[in-house]
């Protein structure tokens, strides 16, 4: 593995309950209103808090999952500039996250010729590009995104690949909503991270895909010059510059409480930049606990600088789209370097004096010149944590082509 | 870091959770006659807490066990001999859970949520093999899990050697599990379970392999032999094409071939397999162990491992391993690794996978 090869992010694509397009999340994000979560028209939701945010599209018995990977890679990559000849002529590979899969066949109880395993959005994706080399369907639970993000830059970094398709998707299934509900960790309003009274997480469906580069594939194909099409946008390439995995080897679906493993793989993927670290998408998903670690792990991570970095608490406007979530916080992540802004929180009722965590309501916070990092966390049932870092590329006035 | 150009792995333990197999010896023989009178694999766990993990996880847990005590990384008391954050996983499977998944949408139906079993929960998560497997031995290297369909065996044991050669853990341990229960074969439109007293082996694996993969530095620190080296690895749309790709990459004579499941009309191309072509003894393991899905890549290395580390050092072949049948058979990729003697020069990985 060869550490010096530099793996970018070209093109992002996403679909969330705000519609589709990397744009409408952008400016859902700027918008910074609330949504309350949809009730999906499914008879056999037998539980209490049958809550989720559902993306506008009404077939429940479409493969969804499917549907929204396929349209945010599409987005991907007519961001990235890269149609299906030049994906043909490049090593291109598929890699998608997912907690559930395309949980339909399963969920419909129906088996024999009708059956197909749930997590087959990747092949899904290839089969549809015409990509049939490394293709990688990757279970890890809600940070599945962040490991698929993982994978791309290793198989990037090693030589394997030269473009990677590269995100998570997630879409409804009673199966996962009904164990929150059992767990009693749907909160009955909406999803509030670092809220000082919320009551656990709800569910989202929606895809995040990046197109995950060689810089020198990037370069040779010029998409690491200025963008003639897009003037009022600098860098909109951008590094992935740092992803580590860990795992708490503690318990099934809680995360370990000392948070040694979650600080473990922020300090990897942070490297010796935590100084550089201009914003945090935070798993934060709205569980007491979670939040609580999450924001600790921080201090811990970035010092007495955590209480200045500003949080971007993605989960507050989209809900908590399993696997796909971490992908999502990719493309939030990718959006804000972009723009060089963090947009404003949705505005908390009252924050957790327990998270005591940065969150900026009311007006966008510049990102300064100086810190154009922002660190995507990530984790899931068994313990899985990933960490992953994006980096802004050279600003207008940096000169020269750091790649 | 090293450059991915030299860097290779080896395989130090081996694990096997097989009914009628006390261990992984037999893995390229046919199963014992009585084999299904034989004591279930599973039963060789003991503790609390087993009768809320699924078939699949409990499988992968007794070929893990066995196969971390085999590379000497757990000591006589079942406590790891290095830090547990060098060792990772990779899970392989690609119906585990489905019967908890089955039933939890079974309950949800009639009783509503209130009748799952919140201890059945983790269950339902797709990670659950690897995870219990991380929390039974404190493993907390990357975690992974892929669901890949007929290569995903292969593309697990693949990834423990990248993520190995990335430095991201020094040493992986990869299983593959497949359970056979009533709700694996509803889904995919099996008979039922045939009775303990059918003779002829199984239509369904049921069983679980774990191998240990690790650098050759770090077995080599540790005073631990290995059993084989992982070589080149391609993934293909076609069987033929990841089948070439991988002994461009390494010439050497194929002594041992590990065909797909389903094999009829999938051939190497005789070039591919040089002067072995046409005498290569072929070793269709889904015959012999019931059709194993996401495990067969684990259970084609390990039988591999076995064959090479039983010559003993005698000759320089290789064994060829492939999973999934491609665009012939309509599975939507096949892949293709090689293994070789401990002490064999591996060949680059970069660019193996195009």
């Amino acid at each position: 593995m060869n550490r010096e090869v530099e793996a970018v992010v070209t093109g992002v694509g996403a679909v969330t309950c705000h519609g589709g397009g990397a744009d409408t999340l952008w400016r859902a994000m700027t918008a910074a209103g609330s949504r309350l979560p949809d009730r999906p028209a499914d008879p056999l939701a037998r539980m209490d808090l049958p809550l989720i945010s559902l993306v506008p599209d009404p077939d429940l018995t479409a493969e969804r999952a499917t549907r929204f990977a396929s349209l945010a890679a599409a987005e991907a990559l007519a961001d990235a500039r890269l149609d299906a000849t030049s994906l043909a002529a490049a090593r291109t590979a598929v890699v998608i996250g997912s907690c559930m899969g395309e949980p339909g066949s399963n969920e419909r109880g129906r088996g024999g010729e009708s059956w197909l395993p749930p997590f087959r959005l990747a092949a899904a994706l290839a089969g549809e590009l015409g990509l049939f080399a490394t293709v990688h369907d990757v279970a890890n639970a809600c940070a599945a995104g962040a490991y698929a993000l993982g994978i791309a830059a290793d198989l990037v970094r090693a030589g394997e690949a030269e473009v990677v398709i590269a995100g998570g998707s997630d879409a409804y299934s009673r199966v996962a909503l009904g164990c929150f509900n059992r767990l009693g960790a749907v909160d009955p309003e909406r999803c509030r991270p670092f809220e000082k009274d919320r009551g656990g997480t709800v569910f989202a469906e929606g895809a995040g895909v990046l197109v995950v580069e060689s810089a020198a594939h990037a370069r040779a194909r010029g998409a690491l010059s200025p963008d003639e099409n897009a003037p009022e946008v600098p860098g909109r390439v951008l590094r992935l510059a740092g992803v580590a995995w860990s795992c708490d080897a503690d318990h099934p679906t809680a995360p370990r409480s000392d948070g040694e493993q979650v600080v473990r793989a922020m300090r990897e993927a942070v490297g010796g930049a935590a100084h550089e670290v201009g914003c945090v998408v935070p798993h934060g998903t709205g569980t007491r606990l979670n939040d609580v670690l999450e924001s600790r792990a921080l201090h811990r991570v970035l010092g007495e600088r955590a209480a200045h970095v500003p949080l971007y608490s993605l989960k507050a406007l989209l809900g908590h789209s399993g696997g796909a979530s971490a992908a999502l916080a990719a493309v939030a992540a990718a959006l804000i370097l972009r723009h060089g802004v963090v947009p404003p929180n949705v505005p908390l009722k009252e924050q957790d004096p327990e998270c005591e965590v940065l969150l900026p309501q009311g007006a966008a916070v510049p990102l300064p010149a100086t810190a154009r990092r922002v660190l995507v966390n990530a984790y899931g049932f068994g313990g899985n944590n990933a960490s992953l870092v994006l980096a802004g590329g050279p600003g207008p006035d940096d000169g020269g082509e750091p790649w | 870091m090293r450059s991915v150009r030299t860097a290779h792995a080896v395989i130090t333990g081996l694990g096997t959770a097989v009914r009628g197999l006390p261990g992984p010896e037999g893995l390229l023989g046919p199963l014992p006659a009585d084999h299904r009178r034989a004591g279930d694999p599973v039963s060789r766990l003991t503790g609390r807490g087993l009768r809320y993990k699924d078939r699949a996880t409990k499988l992968a847990m007794v070929a893990a066990r066995d196969a971390l005590s085999a590379a000497g990384l757990t000591d006589e008391a079942g406590g790891l001999t290095v830090p547990g954050e060098s060792v990772g996983v990779s899970a392989s499977t690609n119906y585990g859970n489905v019967d908890t998944v089955c039933e939890t949408v079974r309950t949800i139906a009639e009783s509503t949520y209130l009748a799952t079993s919140p201890m059945m929960l983790p269950a339902t998560s797709s990670n659950v093999v690897a995870s219990w497997i991380a929390i039974t031995h404190g493993l907390r290297g990357a975690n992974l899990t892929l669901c890949n369909g007929p290569t995903s065996g292969l593309d697990a044991v693949n990834w423990a050697r990248l993520l190995i050669a990335s430095g991201r853990v020094e040493r992986m341990l990869v299983v593959g599990a497949e359970p056979d229960n009533p709700a694996v074969r509803h889904v995919a439109d099996m008979p039922d379970l045939a009775p303990d007293g059918t003779s002829g082996a199984p239509d369904l694996f049921d069983g679980a392999v774990a191998l240990v993969v690790e650098s050759p530095e770090s077995a080599e620190a540790r005073g631990v032999r290995p059993l084989a080296a992982v070589g080149a690895y391609a993934r293909r749309g076609g069987h033929a094409d990841a089948v070439a790709k991988v002994r461009a990459l390494h010439t050497g004579r194929v002594g041992l071939w590990c065909v797909p499941e389903h094999p009829e009309g999938v051939c190497a191309p005789a070039p591919a397999l040089g002067a072995a072509a046409g005498s290569v003894p072929v070793h269709d393991l889904s015959a012999l162990h019931g059709a194993a899905s996401g495990a067969l890549g684990v259970l084609q290395c390990a039988a591999a491992a076995v064959w090479l580390d039983g010559r003993g050092g005698a000759g320089d072949d290789v064994v060829l391993v492939s999973a999934g049948i491609g665009d012939v058979g309509g599975d939507d990729a096949s892949a293709a690794l090689i293994l070789t003697t401990p002490d064999a020069v591996v060949p680059r990985l970069a660019g193996s996978t195009r």
